[in-house]
């Protein structure tokens, strides 16, 4: 058992610059080298060349990588992006000014909750405490107005192991629009063909 | 002092990959596809010197990859080379692994008897980068000994300073002073702009 003191002393703290370069320090002593990183003169150029003859050190091993490798990358780096944007557009949805909240209890159970800006013609679509739904059958949102009954998108089934709700945002609201709720078979219908669970009018 | 702005060692021609990384952290997945080109093989490589294991190697591979993607945005030119900011990447998600998966007794013992740099047949498989892997071998020869073992065992294998001072035998200041004095030789060895 190796005993670090509390305090780097500014000689302790020069002669670190290897090992942190290395990444040979443990996680506490690299956050305390870097404050003393923040308040040394000399010590970013040091760190800065030795970190490049690190990166040689690894470059030196290179070796072709399995090809399947790039595929999922590429992949994982794509649903990140999709998620970011609708991260994006959601967090614009709520914060808009004309944002408005409809909320109400389904006739299955649980409750079905839309925040919709009427301006943007954008919804987001949550719930709590909907019955999961047997796998040939599905939630599908519907837009319900003058321009007539119109799909919305189809509410996910939540992942099991997560807390997260489940979101569904979609566009084309129109301003006299309801959100209506039904069940119908996996992969969606065009027409509602069964009555809505719930509808909802955010005003 | 003043850091000299230099292209990384073995830049192939195209797009320098700071000016990519600096589109990547727009968001644009056509330059990240380049990125992954140019560091896959760097990045796959070092993880499995480390880990020694494929499949795993793969999975760690994988998230530097992708921590690559999220955080470009934190790369600064003014801070070092772009590759250099990669390997760090990959060398601290490999080192992470590693450190969480052996007890530290284990580790020693089997990176005592691995400590050797890379090897002529394991360098061989690298086409990409087949000529940094033999001037990094000179340059490693010209160390001393015992500072070569010290920053193979740090680098390579992932062993802490402290944990380097022990499969050695020696104490934790000579441990960061053959560190130190091994990667200054290294760095003028390999002519590193920084």
């Amino acid at each position: 058992m190796v005993r670090i003191p509390r305090l780097l002393s500014w000689r302790t703290g020069h002669a670190l610059a290897g090992p942190y370069a290395l990444d040979a320090l443990d996680p506490a002593e690299r956050a305390r080298y870097e404050r003393h990183l923040r308040r040394c003169s000399t010590c970013p150029a040091e760190v800065r060349g030795f970190a490049a003859v690190a990166a040689s050190l690894g470059l030196a091993a290179a070796a072709t990588p399995p090809p399947a490798l790039k595929g999922r990358v590429l992949a994982d780096v794509a649903a990140l992006d999709a998620a970011r944007s609708a991260d994006a557009e959601i967090a614009a949805l709520l914060s808009a000014a004309d944002a408005r909240v409809a909320s109400a209890a389904t006739s299955a159970g649980g409750t079905a909750t839309v925040v919709a800006s009427r301006r943007g013609g954008t919804m987001v679509f949550t719930s709590s405490g909907l019955p999961v739904l047997p796998p040939e059958s599905v939630y599908e949102l519907w837009f319900i107005g003058s321009a007539g009954v119109r799909p919305a998108g189809l509410v996910p089934t939540p992942d099991p192991d997560s807390a997260a709700a489940v979101l569904v945002l979609a566009s084309g609201l129109s301003r006299d629009d309801a959100v209506g709720v039904t069940v119908e078979p996996a992969g969606g219908t065009s027409a509602p063909t069964t009555t809505p669970i719930v509808v909802l009018t955010p005003r | 002092m003043e850091s000299r702005q230099a292209p990384d060692p073995v830049s192939p021609p195209g797009p320098d990959l700071g000016e990519l990384l600096t589109l990547v952290a727009r968001g644009d997945q056509v330059a990240f596809e380049t990125v992954y080109d140019r560091v896959a093989p760097a990045v796959f490589g070092l993880v499995l010197r480390v880990l020694r294991d494929a499949a795993q190697s793969e999975e760690v591979a994988q998230e530097a990859l992708l921590e690559v993607w999220r955080t470009a945005g934190r790369f600064d030119p003014a801070r070092g080379q772009a590759l250099a900011w990669v390997m760090t990447i990959a060398h601290r998600r490999a080192v992470d692994r590693v450190r969480s998966e052996r007890a530290a007794a284990e580790r020693e013992a089997r990176a005592a008897s691995t400590a050797d740099p890379p090897r002529a047949d394991e360098v061989a498989e690298t086409v990409e980068s087949s000529l940094e892997a033999e001037r990094v071998r000179r340059c490693l020869d010209g160390l001393t000994g015992a500072q070569r073992e010290s920053i193979t065992l740090a680098y390579y294998s992932g062993l802490s300073y402290p944990q380097v001072a022990s499969a050695l035998g020696v104490a934790l200041g000579t441990v960061k002073t053959r560190i130190r004095d091994g990667l200054r030789r290294l760095r003028d060895c390999l002519g590193v702009m920084w």
